[in-house]
């Protein structure tokens, strides 16, 4: 049989064999994925196991003592907190704005368009510069955010509500540092989850909108009721990306606080890239990125079942 | 015209065979890889006409003169961490990399720079110590490094907010900032600006402050002694400085902020290099005039050091093929010192001060009597050749004495890969910044000390410093 399909491949032209051509077309996608994913994990996945420094190209193998020495570590136990607090308040935010924005936009209304890309203006702009325009507007000494609060008359007065300091100094408290992070974090995403479920919106029957609308059901019967659960799927799909995303991403914590102040918002992300390239240890650094590896692909396949199993058909 | 599936392919696969071989083709200095190159890589300077105006031409001249093809990239200074590992990684890349710490961690997989290292201080005099303990291990008598200069970092300080303190002549002592900044701070609402921070200056500041409480991360024979009285003294004199005399933006503290609170009136004192002054003169010439600065302060018990603000080292990479003709670009570089100090408006500090200075046109208006870069930088330190027209005379006059005060990251010992570990990682800020926020100083002195041990135990076993605890 098989000699039959190679002597057919071989007889007939082969630009008209539809298996051949389509493992050629697959082929660089694979490839770049192998070449460009596969081999920076394993040999991040070698890394943590091993001894490896910057300064050098020889390593021997350790072990699991990468990961016994970063579990002692009270910045990675830190980081792997903030990570989780990080992770969870940005998406639960993320999901509940991402609902709202998603109806606002597929609603009709003029201006509809100017709306649509002003809220997806975050997503295009290269995240480091727009993360480095949050840092000056939450700069501790010329915060517009200050001044407007000062304006105001909630900070900078004997019996302001904010306090009589002059500012807020939002990236040198802790729990403003975070709050910040988040936030910036949160304007970062945003637009990708509405977008996503926007095209989930669209994607609903009308008859059964209209159906339901002529049964008598409200707004949040109808929102409950008929587009959450038919929404679930692409939700899902939505918030895969967002935690695989929030959890990898080290850019706006790197930009805003380089994990200060006192690592208070440091992730494992951004401890990971400290101790392995800044300070040169990259085998406790690939020990640190790769700590999630495990729990993020778990994660994933449960999403992805949740989806499967909810999906509409 | 229509195009068939079929065509399509037959393009594809013409267009990327023609892409594949187009450089050796058109490009015929793609197959003539033997021409003499030289690749440099270095971060860009703070005063940009040293790249600008003198770096790259010297450079480009050079090259023209023997026969070599010199590249020059510059990239941010935060990036050369990053680069030179991927450089190292992939085995190929520059054959010259400045950077602005020691780079002791490379040691294993740069060429050994001894001999460069001999022949200048023949040439050029003895090097200044703490040139050669950012880029020679002494456990190993190898130089990974070439230190061609430094940065000072003073103290600079607002005059008109000091006069009205009754302490016009600034800052002499750490207790100063306390009595007088604090003063500053309750009756005229302007707070000092030491960075307490995961940064730079803030990594710098902290060591500064212990060496002059009489402390240390490491001994000058490597053993880890940051769990000293002496350290818990330092931890709790911050802790009541940040109280007295700081605000919280001391946490946020990023390497420009020195420059915006001083530009803006918001510090009476910062520590840092005279870069913050030189953005003063160009930006607001008003409070340029208004800047003082101060030598590094008195601790305690009289002792006084001021930590470098960047020390310049270059490393040549193992897979550098041009290792010879990088260390006679480096020598040739020496030679013309009086240039890298001039066109960065002082901000650089030589590592040879008694290299003798060439003769002719140098760039800039002959300074009688100066024979050696001493005699040049003193000169220039007493007259300022970059002061504003009508600003005081002499105000860096106390820079002569910097490289008195002044010493390297792991003084009293040599820089390690543990040292720039604890550095990389703000060991010591984080330590005085939970003393500042409440911790009890012994605390914090104690977690410091725990992730110094680790730090220094991983290296130790790597063969790269000395030492036992």
């Amino acid at each position: 049989m098989l000699r039959q399909d190679i002597k057919r491949m071989l007889t007939k032209n082969w630009m008209d064999n539809k298996k051949l051509l389509s493992a050629i077309m697959i082929t660089p996608a694979i490839l770049y994925i192998l070449i460009m994913v596969g081999l920076p994990l394993i040999l991040a996945i070698f890394y943590s196991f091993s001894d490896a420094t910057t300064g050098s190209s020889d390593f021997k193998f350790i072990g699991l003592q990468n990961f016994r020495d970063i579990l002692e570590d009270p910045i990675f136990r830190k980081s792997l907190m903030n990570t989780f607090i990080f992770t969870f308040s940005s998406q639960i935010i993320v999901l509940i704005l991402s609902n709202i924005l998603a109806m606002v936009l597929a609603a009709n209304y003029r201006g509809k368009w100017i709306v649509r890309f002003l809220i997806l203006l975050p997503w295009t702009a290269p995240i480091s510069l727009g993360t480095i325009g949050w840092l000056w507007m939450l700069d501790s000494i010329f915060s517009p955010f200050d001044w407007i609060l000062r304006y105001m008359g909630l900070l900078g007065t004997q019996n302001a509500l904010l306090g009589n300091m002059s500012n807020m100094y939002w990236l040198g408290e802790p729990v403003y540092a975070m709050a910040s992070v988040i936030l910036v974090h949160i304007w970062r995403i945003l637009p990708l989850s509405t977008v996503i479920l926007m095209a989930g919106l669209s994607s609903i029957p009308h008859d059964l909108m209209e159906a339901a609308s002529i049964d008598g059901a409200g707004f949040f019967r109808t929102f409950f009721k008929i587009k959450i659960p038919l929404l679930i799927p692409i939700m899902s799909i939505s918030l895969l990306f967002g935690f695989v995303f929030t959890f990898t991403d080290m850019t706006v914590v790197y930009v805003l606080t380089r994990g200060g102040p006192i690592h208070s918002t440091q992730v494992l992300s951004s401890w990971a890239f400290l101790k392995g390239i800044e300070a040169g240890d990259l085998a406790h650094g690939a020990a640190i990125a790769l700590f999630l590896l495990p729990l993020l692909a778990c994660v994933v396949i449960l999403i992805l079942k949740l989806a499967r199993r909810t999906e509409v058909t | 015209m229509s195009i068939t599936r079929r065509d399509f392919i037959k393009l594809s696969a013409a267009g990327t065979i023609a892409l594949g071989i187009s450089p050796t083709i058109f490009s015929p200095k793609f197959a003539n890889a033997a021409e003499k190159k030289l690749k440099i890589l270095q971060w860009s300077h703070f005063v940009p006409r040293y790249d600008k105006e003198w770096f790259d031409n010297f450079a480009k001249k050079w090259g023209e003169t023997n026969g070599v093809e010199v590249t020059v990239d510059h990239i941010n200074l935060l990036e050369i961490g990053a680069r030179t590992s991927a450089e190292i990684s992939a085995g190929e890349g520059h054959d010259l990399i400045e950077w602005f710490a020691p780079p002791a961690q490379f040691e294993p997989s740069v060429v050994d720079m001894t001999d460069i290292n001999q022949e200048a201080q023949k040439k050029f005099g003895k090097q200044h110590p703490l040139c050669t303990k950012s880029s020679y291990n002494p456990n190993t008598k190898k130089y990974y490094g070439f230190c061609h200069g430094w940065v000072i970092d003073p103290g600079c300080y607002r005059k008109s907010l000091w006069e009205k303190v009754k302490k016009p002549q600034g800052p002499e002592t750490w207790n100063d900032l306390i009595t007088y900044g604090g003063k500053i701070k309750k009756d005229l609402g302007v707070q000092l600006g030491i960075g307490l921070s995961q940064e730079l200056d803030s990594n710098m500041a902290s060591r500064t402050l212990l060496w002059s409480f009489d402390s240390s991360v490491q001994d000058e024979n490597e053993n880890v002694v940051l769990n000293n009285p002496k350290t818990i003294e330092a931890v709790a004199y911050m802790a009541k400085l940040y109280k007295e005399a700081m605000t919280p933006e001391v946490f946020s503290w990023v390497p420009v902020s020195n420059n915006q609170a001083l530009i803006a009136g918001k510090a009476s004192y910062i520590l840092n290099s005279i870069s913050a002054y030189r953005s003063a003169q160009k930006e607001v010439p008003e409070i340029a005039k208004d800047v003082f600065f101060v030598p590094a302060l008195n601790g305690p018990r009289g002792t006084k050091w001021a930590c470098e603000h960047l020390v310049y080292n270059y490393i040549i990479p193992s897979y550098s093929k041009q290792s010879d003709l990088a260390k006679q670009f480096l020598l040739s570089f020496m030679e013309n010192y009086d240039q890298a100090i001039y066109y960065s408006e002082l901000y650089n500090s030589p590592a040879f001060f008694d290299a003798p200075i060439q003769a002719g046109n140098r760039g800039y208006t002959p300074v009688p009597n100066a024979k050696t870069i001493r005699d040049l930088n003193n000169a220039w330190f007493d007259d300022d050749p970059f002061r504003l027209k009508d600003e005081e005379k002499g105000k860096l006059s106390v820079l002569k004495t910097a490289e008195q005060w002044s010493t390297n990251v792991g003084h009293p010992g040599p820089a390690n890969p543990a040292i720039g570990e604890v550095f990389s990682t703000f060991v010591l800020p984080n330590m005085l910044a939970q003393a500042a926020r409440g911790m009890d100083p012994k605390q914090a002195v104690s977690e410091a000390e725990a992730l110094a041990k680790a730090i220094f135990k991983k290296w130790r076993n790597k063969g790269l410093i000395g030492g036992s605890k």
